[in-house]
């Protein structure tokens, strides 16, 4: 009898033992942190890095939790989609537009202890043109011929033609100690935080760093808590084990916060678009008719609604609100099945025809592709859908271009100009528009950018490059206790340092 | 008399989703692309079980998926039971060393857990209902190889073996005469309970989205579907769930019963 209850025991022990183990991963937030300067910020999301470096593929979540709090650039993007002076203090343009001078700020320091130079910013710009560089800006930034640092404050940039979105690409470039080693697993900035620890499968730590150049953060520290399904992750913040969660995908968790006055929720402006991409190289895709004919057939207002229940928004072209050249286009694409018929008919189509739609495995592509088959199958298209992993899609559709049409999430913002250039995933080979992209480029004033730019995104619109169905809706759930969160989330962006907890 | 009770219960439970696919044949509530219901309807009038999020009629969905749920798994039993058969036959009267060879192989493939080989032919084929059924019926196979080669090898030992042996019946007729009569029933019930496992097998790989892809209708992906809103609209999620326990609990049933049925031992005891 009392050997049995030993082993009762013992077995409640292990359980109990487990059950600390379990926990210690997972710090509590919210009530047991104490309020002011600081609190701990845990951040729950779905991104967690690949690695820790932007330029070898780190992903989405490096971004999201390094962009402006470990590593700084010479500008910053903020939530409001302006750019500001950052690390670099101010800059002069010369008049031919070729040559950029940049003054650094002073009395920064990366968090190894080393006195930032113009030879770290040198370096950091030079790895994001690296031949073995994975940046998706790589391209924005090859008009830059040399870089050069006359004294350790000043950096210089020639460019080999004018690129008027040169300060605002900077804004994405980091600032790293020259000297610093393996960065996919390590990382030295000049950003208020320093990486704490990062628990692959888990969480990221970020503590403040007490040699910060600015205002100190307003909390004591963030803590990134990854999830890999949103379920779970809403959990964790009913349960009060995050304190914000950085993007909400999908409005049926919403019900659980709506209302409850320990939480608020945040609508702000997203800059990801889905899309149903076609192939336009390849027939029947090569006809603008064509494709004109299948956005038309789509009803892209009743799969909104389906996936996102009132929230999001229309698109009729590639830039979304926040894009100084956005135009409301949506009349550009009606829901008309009676004309997407006459214009299959007229372009040789009238039995409709057959095609695979390459279909990555994660919400919402398969609802949408469902509906999407349903949609074309009225004006007599047969779908077959391929779901395929995020990383087939890298390689079949991004790389080997093998593919009649594709969906796919696009989330960055001024991404209108990938239609001028013809080598893009998805082919779409106008003269005219490579033309405008190229000429807006090089324009002197942000009003020429703004009009030529505007031409393009027109004309992409009117020969249904693309099919835009809808842009995401950006929607922020955090505790009420909190506030100074950004709502926007640009390009995935989280600038934690200006949140406070209670 | 509890056997022939089990096993009727058990028939009666398969029978049912046996009759729904059938039904869905000839006649659904809705055309399973009609998205007309509204999003996440409730239960009620024009849809008996609510629509989803697309604004599809549940039922529809349902009744469809039951005809993907059988044919998975009658068709991995069909691949595996073929397979395993044979495989364990032949492992069953072969030489020592083949023997050794053949167990060390079906060893390692029983190893793999069954999903994870799945997934591996469901990568390396296109995801279709067809990968499903030869990725779960090749892991079955191991399984129903390794029971059937124990069978045999106990038939095998028996003096009545020998004696035909002796009596120069060639081993063609042994297997027919002899070892397939003896060893069907336990055969029986195994492919029975493998049956329901496979059902499970193809819910598991459809709602790790690597089913027969969208729109066939399948009751792992509908649980997918249904998780997000599971709140908002649980018979999305409790609806295909309740059908698997179904479908699942009547395959076991109906092995208990086989088994009590089939084997005298059993029955004189009762």
């Amino acid at each position: 009898m009392s050997s049995k209850l030993a082993g009762v025991l013992a077995a409640l022990t292990l359980l109990v033992a487990a059950c600390g183990s379990g926990t210690g991963n997972t710090p509590r937030g919210g009530s047991s942190a104490a309020p002011g300067s600081a609190a701990t910020i845990e951040v729950g999301s779905l991104y967690e890095p690949q690695n820790l470096d932007n330029i070898a593929g780190g992903g989405q979540g490096v971004t999201e939790a390094f962009n402006g709090n470990v590593y700084e650039g010479l500008f910053r993007l903020t939530d409001a989609g302006k750019v500001e002076n950052l690390l670099a203090e101010s800059y002069k343009v010369a008049d031919d537009g070729l040559t950029y001078t940049f003054k650094l700020r002073q009395g920064v320091r990366f968090h190894s202890g080393k006195a930032l130079t113009a030879a770290d910013v040198t370096n950091s710009i030079e790895r994001v043109l690296a031949e073995d560089s994975q940046s998706a800006r790589k391209s924005n930034l090859k008009v830059i011929k040399s870089v050069t640092a006359p004294d350790d404050a000043t950096a210089v940039v020639e460019l080999s033609s004018r690129s008027i979105s040169l300060v605002y690409n900077l804004s994405y470039v980091w600032i790293v100690n020259a000297a610093a080693k393996d960065l996919t697993t390590a990382a030295d900035g000049t950003g208020p935080y320093r990486l704490g620890a990062w628990k692959r499968g888990s969480t990221l730590s970020l503590a403040p760093f007490s040699g910060y150049w600015g205002p100190r953060p307003a909390n004591g520290g963030v803590v990134f808590h990854y999830f890999t399904e949103a379920t779970a992750l809403n959990n964790a913040l009913l349960t009060g084990a995050v304190d914000i969660v950085t993007s909400q995908q999908s409005p049926d968790a919403l019900s659980q916060f709506t209302g409850n006055p320990d939480y608020k929720i945040g609508e702000g402006h997203s800059t990801t678009k889905l899309l149903l991409a076609f192939n336009d190289r390849r027939a029947p895709f090569d006809k603008p008719q064509v494709r004109r004919a299948v956005a038309a057939a789509i009803d892209d207002a009743k799969l909104l609604e389906s996936v996102w229940a009132g929230h999001g928004s229309l698109i009729g072209s590639m830039v979304p609100p926040t894009d100084p050249w956005y135009e409301d286009l949506t009349s550009l694409d009606r829901h008309d099945v009676e004309q997407a018929k006459r214009d299959l008919a007229a372009a040789g189509y009238a039995q409709g025809f057959r095609f695979t739609l390459d279909t990555p495995n994660y919400d919402p592509h398969p609802t949408a592709a469902t509906f999407i088959k349903g949609e074309l199958a009225k004006v007599g298209i047969t779908v077959d859908i391929n779901v395929i992993t995020a990383d087939e899609w890298y390689t079949k559709v991004y790389k080997n271009r093998d593919f009649a049409a594709t969906m796919q999430e696009h989330v960055n913002d001024r991404d209108v100009v990938w239609y001028g250039d013809p080598g893009f995933y998805w082919g779409y080979d106008d003269e005219q528009v490579t033309a405008w992209v190229a000429e807006a480029e090089r324009a002197k004033t942000t009003e020429e950018q703004t009009a030529l730019l505007k031409k393009a995104n027109r004309r992409i619109a009117e020969n249904a490059a693309s099919d835009w169905i809808y842009l995401y809706p950006q929607i922020v759930v955090a505790s009420s206790a909190l506030s100074g969160y950004p709502v926007n989330g640009l390009n995935s962006q989280f600038y934690a340092y200006g949140i406070k907890k209670g | 008399m509890r056997g022939r009770l089990t096993f009727a219960a058990g028939c009666a439970l398969v029978g049912l989703v046996l009759a729904v696919a059938l039904v869905s044949l000839v006649w659904l509530p809705y055309d399973p692309a009609d998205t007309t219901g509204g999003r996440l309807a409730p239960p009620g009038g024009a849809h008996l079980l609510g629509t989803d999020k697309l604004g599809r009629d549940l039922l529809t969905q349902l009744m469809a998926g039951a005809r993907t749920a059988l044919i998975a798994g009658i068709g991995s039993v069909l691949v595996g039971g073929l397979l395993g058969v044979t495989g364990g036959l032949l492992a069953g009267f072969a030489t020592r060393w083949l023997d050794d060879a053949l167990s060390a192989a079906l060893d390692i493939v029983i190893a793999f857990p069954t999903l994870l080989l799945a997934m591996l032919v469901a990568a390396a084929r296109e995801a279709s209902l067809g990968s499903v059924v030869l990725a779960i019926g090749l892991g079955m196979s191991a399984i129903v190889a390794r029971l059937t080669r124990v069978l045999v090898k106990r038939v095998l030992a028996q003096d009545y073996i020998t004696a035909a042996r002796t009596s120069g019946t060639s081993w063609p007729r042994i297997v027919a005469e002899h070892v397939l009569p003896n060893i069907w029933p336990m055969l029986l019930v195994n492919l029975a309970l493998q049956l329901g496992l496979a059902v499970l097998a193809e819910a598991a790989l459809s709602y790790l989205g690597l089913g027969p892809p969208p729109p066939n209708a399948s009751w792992g992906r509908l649980l997918q579907e249904a998780q997000a809103t599971v709140l908002t609209a649980p018979t999305g999620a409790i609806a295909p769930g309740v059908l698997l326990v179904v479908l699942v609990v009547g395959t076991n049933l109906v092995a208990d019963g086989l088994r009590d049925l089939a084997d005298p031992t059993r029955r004189r005891s009762r």
